[in-house]
């Protein structure tokens, strides 16, 4: 359904001057550099998948979407979604898609919701009977009711995404691309949007990309992740692989009874210690038991846990660049 | 034409909301064409007359380029450059983009600014008043002409919108520069081209052609003689002169389409 090949964006960058005079110089001799905002990404998506397109701020996120969604000419690199290589034949193209910029909104500022709705009737020329029986679906799913009369600009950030989300999918789209649809939100309007997203996806079938820098929305969501940082992708696979991969090391927390005096374990380090609870960390592969009862053999002990490392802590390593080259 | 119908609807409906501020907006910029013409007037009746034309013969060229700008200005608006810098920079244009519909008839529909409507009403008026006193302007053939010479002037100053909001495609901020060639062409087409040096009034008739557009015709309807000698087609260049300018600034529009970057986010 979406074929990437060697996608590359570059932005030319121009650096800006103060002095009139270096201005000037600068339009003869063109002073800027280039930015890769997309470095040669290359993936495909099938029909029907879910798929989370995880980074931090400025990883270039926004702009695979804007390219995947027709709004970007790609710099280089081969870009097929759906049959249609989207900046080229926009028109046709965006009939077939729905899509959501998280910080912008596609409805009229000043109308009523509804008629933002309807104005989109228009322009996607959604036959009657299916607009309704979509309004009637989606207002029940997302809770439409409270503010389809009010006018954009006064709908909570919460209930702006939920109009907006209805708005992308008024027309049925195949595909739904959706750029950090949770972002801004509290915990209990992200979950109900996720909830609705994964519905979508399982009801209707469409495939789904969601760009998001909060992790709780792929591990929620997605059965595969895409990791991209400075324009490249890191990391395209299923998210428990993303843990094997650099899940790196799991934790044994450790409260004795009293201070433990020649304190030593094979397979494990000791990471830190404070009166009388000791943290050690451990490889994946080791045997917690075995651990437990060499602990229990030589000291009293109080309480003890395992920890995994959080699926964040291992994103965040994946940032700093830590596991790149592992 | 349907979905720029929609589109311009929903636009007043959400005006609507703000009927002060609408009101005030139409008052003021009426009262300050009022001032300008005032001030024009004044000084014409004072010298009788400039350069062989007497006060109905400028208000007719003064009121043919009013009403055409006035009405171009009003439906250009989405391609105004602060207009259209703000479509840039909030991301409607990228909203456009992703609706299958034209770009052009959603930016026409996204913005009409009504508030020219004191100036639109003001140009019929004057342009009103100096056909009623200038007896050599009805002829049959010269009334059929007409509308192409409005239609040419507002498709040369759509045109030139057109080239400003391409610029903005680079720039992003709002460019003042386009100023000078809309505001600041109407301005100089206002008046009769005999005030001017001989090397503005070149530059105005073959560089720029700002004087086909209204001079010359003026010149046809009102019955006058060319004091310059040029052929006595010139007049009838002015519909061409608006068509190749339009044309050329459509394709300067696709080419920085092409290029454009989008905005951060
Ligand atoms: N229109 C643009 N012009 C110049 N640079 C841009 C533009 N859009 C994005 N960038 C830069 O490209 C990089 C990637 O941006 P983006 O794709 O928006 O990141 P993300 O969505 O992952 O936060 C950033 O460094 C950003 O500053
Ligand atoms: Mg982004």
């Amino acid at each position: 359904m979406i074929q990437v090949e060697n996608l590359c964006k570059h932005f030319e960058i121009r650096h800006r001057h103060k002095n009139s005079w270096a201005v000037l110089r600068n339009f003869l001799k063109r002073d800027s550099s280039t930015l890769k905002a997309v470095d040669d990404i290359s993936f495909s998506i099938q029909k029907g998948e879910m798929v989370g397109y995880l980074g931090p701020n400025g990883a270039g996120k926004s702009t695979t979407l804007k390219m995947l969604t027709g709004l970007l000419v790609p710099t280089s690199g081969r870009l097929e979604v759906n049959g249609f290589v989207p900046w080229q034949s926009r028109q046709k193209y965006v009939a077939q898609i729905g899509a959501v910029f998280g910080q912008r909104s596609s409805l009229w500022w000043d109308l009523p919701t509804i008629e933002s709705l309807e104005l989109l009737q228009h322009i996607y020329k959604i036959p009657t009977a299916r607009f309704s029986s979509n309004l009637e679906m989606f207002k029940k799913l997302l809770d439409l009711d409270e503010f389809l009369q009010s006018p954009a600009r006064s709908l909570s950030l919460g209930q702006r995404m939920r109009a907006d989300l209805c708005a992308a999918l008024m027309h049925d789209p195949a595909i739904l691309f959706l750029d950090e649809p949770t972002i801004g939100l509290d915990v209990v309007a992200k979950q109900r949007i996720r909830e609705f997203i994964q519905q979508i996806n399982q009801d209707r079938g469409t495939t789904i990309i969601l760009t998001t820098h909060d992790m709780a929305d792929v591990q929620k969501l997605c059965t595969r992740a895409m990791m991209i940082d400075h324009g490249k992708l890191l990391f395209d696979g299923a998210l428990s692989d993303l843990q094997n991969r650099f899940g790196g090391q799991r934790r044994l927390i450790v409260d004795f009874e009293e201070p433990p005096t020649q304190l030593k374990l094979a397979n494990a380090t000791i990471i830190s210690q404070e009166a009388l609870r000791i943290t050690f960390a451990f490889a994946r592969e080791t045997r917690v038991a075995e651990l437990i009862s060499a602990l229990t053999r030589d000291h009293a002990i109080r309480d003890l846990r395992v920890e995994e490392p959080e699926i964040e802590a291992t994103i965040r390593a994946i940032y700093e660049g830590n596991l790149l080259s592992a | 034409m349907m979905l720029y119908r929609h589109l311009l609807l929903a636009q007043l409906r959400g005006a609507m909301q703000y009927r002060v501020s609408f009101v005030l907006d139409v008052l003021s910029t009426s009262l300050i064409t009022i001032t300008e013409f005032g001030a024009f007037a004044l000084v014409f009746s004072r010298f009788q007359g400039l350069g062989g034309w007497s006060l109905v013969q400028i208000m007719f060229l003064y009121g043919m380029v009013e009403f055409a700008f006035g009405l171009t200005d009003m439906l250009f608006d989405g391609f105004d450059s602060p207009t259209f810098a703000q479509h840039i920079r909030k991301g409607t244009l990228d909203q456009f983009l992703l609706r299958p519909a034209n770009l052009m008839i959603q930016i026409f529909g996204s913005s009409l600014s009504l508030r020219r409507i004191g100036r639109i009403v003001l140009g019929i008026g004057i342009f009103g008043y100096a056909v009623i006193h200038n007896p050599q302007v009805w002829q049959l053939e010269k009334l059929w002409y007409l509308p192409f010479v409005l239609i040419g002037m507002g498709l040369y100053f759509g045109g030139l919108f057109l080239v400003g909001a391409t610029i903005t495609i680079w720039t992003v901020d709002s460019t003042d520069a386009m100023n000078l060639f809309t505001y600041g062409g109407k301005e100089m087409m206002s008046y009769p081209m005999g005030i001017y040096s001989d090397w503005l009034r070149v530059l105005f008739t073959f560089l720029f052609p700002v004087a086909l557009l209204n001079y010359y015709p003026a010149l046809f309807f009102l019955g006058k003689p060319d004091p310059f000698g040029l052929p006595a087609w010139m007049p009838f260049l002015a519909p061409i002169a608006g068509f190749v300018m339009f044309l050329v600034a459509l394709k300067f529009w696709q080419f920085g389409l092409k290029h454009y970057q989008s905005t951060g986010n």
